[in-house]
This record gives structure tokens, sequence and C-alpha cells, in this order.
């Protein structure tokens, strides 16, 4: 277990987001990942992010445990109720997929799939809880289970998201340590400023938080991000610098290393980088570090 | 209606625990019909209530009021006088009822006094069943007016499951199976053709899936 070592030494790790296909062609994911693999300690295979269909995280996972690669498999409620939810973890655990991020996931109207009825049976919180209970040996009705999993557990925190106040993110990250999770991996981050009021007021010895690194593509993507989603802010001279940059893409991979960096030296145990469709800058950006 | 059940009067002891005067407030709409919330159970209610301060040594004014509807903001008006003689208010109208009197009066507490179950109809005395789940598109045209989101345990909509047993549904001997009731009724209107016409995949995004629903009539805002 390449990442729990990580945390247990304190080695910075490097997670690489590796989006699942939509479809059966596994080849660009697999040959990404293999790209990177011996730089990275483990590949976060979201659980079809913005509510578009892909194949399963849990499928992806296991298609990368497979050849060696280490995975943390995300996990949302709104696809599966408790059944599923629970059968899922035991698949995963028995196809030795065991680092396990549970998310919010967003509404169905977000995503490709606007008529789908979400499920939404077990909250997040729950669901942490729920894990918990695998982890004793027994299932949500108290039957007791024939091999029982052992997880490393995540989550998300809000932290150093725009308009989000720290003592409720300080609050919520709590409940969800009780409930069993270990790292929590913030939204995009390009502003480590942001990231402080929460910072000051978290074990930081105990708690292992993962700032997301978001690889910007273009100055339209930087400029949408700015105006449309609120949560994530992007400084003036970000932007600055990849519009005046001549080779966009390329300043992007740099501003990209250089907040990876930044987070390193913060002393951050490690960091998520999401590549959004550019896997192949992988390499570009874990070599820069 | 809508249908709802009064809840354990040991529930709503722990939640007025605290107080030293409240409300029993009823509607005298749907949960008047279907004997959870009227007139009637107000005084019940607050009977009993009284009954269980006394033996507790407690004393605790409990008012009686039963409105038209809860549901209005007209009607809740009518409490402006009365409210602040009173720590809370139990509410027994349906859950839209209570929201609507605690968004009347924010700063008082509104406890739920009934458990707001479905959207149906009165069976026979005593009996309620529900009837609608309030997805927001129809299909009762297709379906010879019984609805299989409401009725069918699995919300099929292209016919019955194989846990459909002489007409009956496989949770319960004691539910119909919805997809034979549509099968009879089209019988019965010589329209069984519709029962071989393939239904769409549901849009669910009508339904509660999408977040809480508002419906807007352009025409009628003022």
């Amino acid at each position: 277990m390449a990442l729990q070592g990580k945390f247990e030494t304190g080695e910075f790790a490097i997670i690489a987001e590796m989006e699942p296909p939509k479809g059966v062609n596994v080849a660009a994911t697999v040959s990404h990942a293999k790209r990177v693999k011996d730089r990275v300690a483990a590949f976060l295979i979201p659980e079809m992010s913005h509510a578009v269909m892909r194949m399963s995280a849990l499928g992806a996972a296991m298609l990368l445990e497979r050849d060696g690669m280490e995975t943390v498999m995300q996990m949302c409620c709104r696809d599966r109720n408790r059944l599923a939810l629970q059968g899922d973890l035991l698949a995963a655990a028995a196809c030795r997929v065991r680092n396990i991020a549970v998310v919010d996931g967003e509404d169905a109207s977000y995503g490709d799939h606007h008529q789908a009825r979400a499920v939404h049976d077990v909250s997040l919180l729950e669901l942490l809880h729920v894990m918990q209970t695998l982890q004793s040996g027994r299932d949500m009705s108290g039957v007791e289970l024939d091999g029982t999993p052992n997880f490393l557990v995540g989550s998300t925190t809000h932290a150093g998201a725009k308009g989000r106040s720290a003592e409720i993110e300080v609050e919520q990250m709590t409940q969800r340590a009780e409930a069993g999770a270990r790292f929590f991996i913030t939204p995009p981050l390009f502003d480590l400023e942001l990231i402080r009021p929460f910072l000051r007021r978290v074990d930081r010895e105990r708690t292992i938080i993962l700032p997301t690194v978001l690889l910007l593509k273009s100055l339209g993507m930087a400029r949408y991000i700015e105006r449309n989603m609120p949560h994530i802010a992007i400084p003036p001279e970000t932007i600055d610098r990849i519009q005046k940059a001549g080779d966009k893409a390329r300043e992007c991979v740099r501003i990209a290393v250089e907040l990876t960096a930044g987070i390193k030296a913060e002393g951050f145990k490690g960091v998520v980088l999401s590549t959004l469709g550019w896997e192949h800058k992988l390499p570009d950006i874990v070599e820069g570090i | 209606m809508i249908v709802a059940e009064r809840k354990p009067i040991e529930e709503i002891i722990e939640q007025v625990k605290d107080v030293r005067s409240l409300l029993v407030l009823g509607c005298n709409e749907c949960v008047t019909v279907c004997e959870a919330g009227g007139k009637k159970e107000v005084g019940v209610l607050a009977s009993a209530l009284r009954m269980v301060f006394l033996q507790q040594a407690r004393e605790v004014n409990v008012g009686e009021r039963t409105l038209e509807r809860q549901c209005d903001t007209e009607y809740l008006e009518e409490l402006r006088d009365a409210i602040d003689q009173y720590d809370a208010v139990v509410s027994l109208a349906c859950g839209v009822g209570i929201q609507f009197t605690a968004e009347k009066y924010p700063s008082k507490p509104v406890y739920p006094g009934v458990n707001t179950s479905f959207m149906g109809a009165t069976q026979e005395r005593g009996v309620w069943v529900e009837r609608c789940q309030g997805c927001g598109g129809c299909i009762l045209a297709r379906t010879g007016a019984v609805c299989p989101v409401a009725r069918c345990a699995k919300r099929l909509f292209n016919g019955p499951c194989g846990g459909s047993t002489d007409g009956k549904c496989e949770i319960s001997k004691d539910v119909d199976c919805a997809w034979q009731l549509i099968i009879n009724r089209l019988k019965a209107l010589n329209r069984l053709q519709d029962y071989e016409t393939l239904a769409p995949i549901k849009d669910w995004s009508t339904d509660r899936a999408g977040g809480p629903r508002k419906v807007v009539r352009e025409d009628l805002r003022s």
C-alpha cells in the first residue's frame, strides 16, 4: 500500500486523477497511467464526476489495480442504494481496491442524463459509518461477513473554496474524521492563501489534507472557471500570466508545477493532480516537481 | 388529499419537554379528513398533554386552535395576536402546513405532531391508501388511470414483474399488483392495445430528483 506508506512516513504523495473512459476502450486510460505510475503514489478514479455517465470507478480501478497500479476509488451516494454501495465496497476490497474517497456527487441535472432519478438512500457521512461497520465484520443489518474488508478511507473538504466558512469546514471534517476518514481532498486550489484560515484550525499532523491542483488548458478555461464556478478562485495574476504567454499550454503546465511545488513546500502530505482529459501532460507535471 | 398519521405522544412530549406554554395547532383540511390533525385531534392531544404535564408536576399552559388551512399565509395571519402567548407550537398539519407556520413566525419553534405519509384517499373508515407520488409527469392516460409510480413497488412502466402472483404483489399478499389492476382496467375499457405499446423511459427530472420543485404561472402572477 504505497499511499498509506507515504502517509505514514510523511513522504509527499502525488495522486493523479484518471477519468474512466466513456466506453469500453481503456487503452488511453491505462497507457496514460502507465507513463507516470512510477512517479505517483496512486490514481484517483472519479465516480462519474459532474454526473456524466462513464465507466464506473470500480471498473476502472480494478483495471489499473490488475496492472499493479494503486488507486483511490471515489464513491458517491447518488447512484446506488445501501445494498449496492455495500456490495461494491466488498467487490472493491476483494479486487485490491482498498483506498476509497467518499464524495458528494453532483446532481444528475449537471450531467448528460438529466432525466435520471438520484438515489441518496444514505448520505456521505452515513456511508463513512457504513464503511466502519463493514470493517468491523458486519453489514448494515448486523449480519456477519465472510471475510472482512480493510479500507484506507478519505473524503472531501471544501477548505480553500471561495464562499465557505472555515468553521463549518472544520466541523464537517471533524465529523468525517470521527467516522473514519483519514485524508481529505480539496477542490482545485490556485491560491494557497485561501486555505490558510482553515489550516490554522486543524491539527496538520493528524489530518491529511490533499489540495487539488487543476491543470488549466487555456485562457478561456481559466476565465470560464473564474466567471462560472464561484467556489474556485483563480488569482488575476494567474490569468494574466496565461494571457501573456506565447505557449499557453506550456505556461499552464508551469503553473501546475509551481502550485504543486508550493503545496509540497507548505508541508502538505500530498497533492491530487487533476488534468481533465489532458492526462498526456501528467509526465511533464510530475517530472517538473 | 395529504394523508398523515398521529405521532406517538412520547415523541411529542420529548419535543416539548422544555416549554412552559404551547399551542396545539390543527388544520381543517386534509388532516381533518384523515382524522390525524383536525379540531377533534387537537382536543385529544391537548388533553393528553395536560394530563402528562400534571403527572410531571409541570405547569404548562396548553392552548388549542384549528385554522382553516396552515398551507395558506392568510389563515396563518389569524394567529398573529395569540402566538406570543406561547413558547412553541405543536402543529398537527401536514409537513407543508408545519413549514408554512414556521416561515410565518420565524422566532417561534414549531414541532410536528403528525407524520405526513402520502397523497391518497379514504378507502373505508380508518383505512387510507396511497394513489399519487407527485412525480410531475402524469401517465395515467396510458395506464387506465391506475398509477404504477405510486402503486407498483418497483415503479415499473411496461407490465408486471415476475413477482406478480394471482394479482398480488410480491411484497405482500395484501397488496394488489398495480399492473394486474392496469390490465383489468384496460380490458374493461376495451383498450388492451395500450398495454402493447412500449412506454418510454421515465423522465424523473420532474420528480423530486432534481431538488425542490416550484410551479410558476406567469398569467396568474400580479
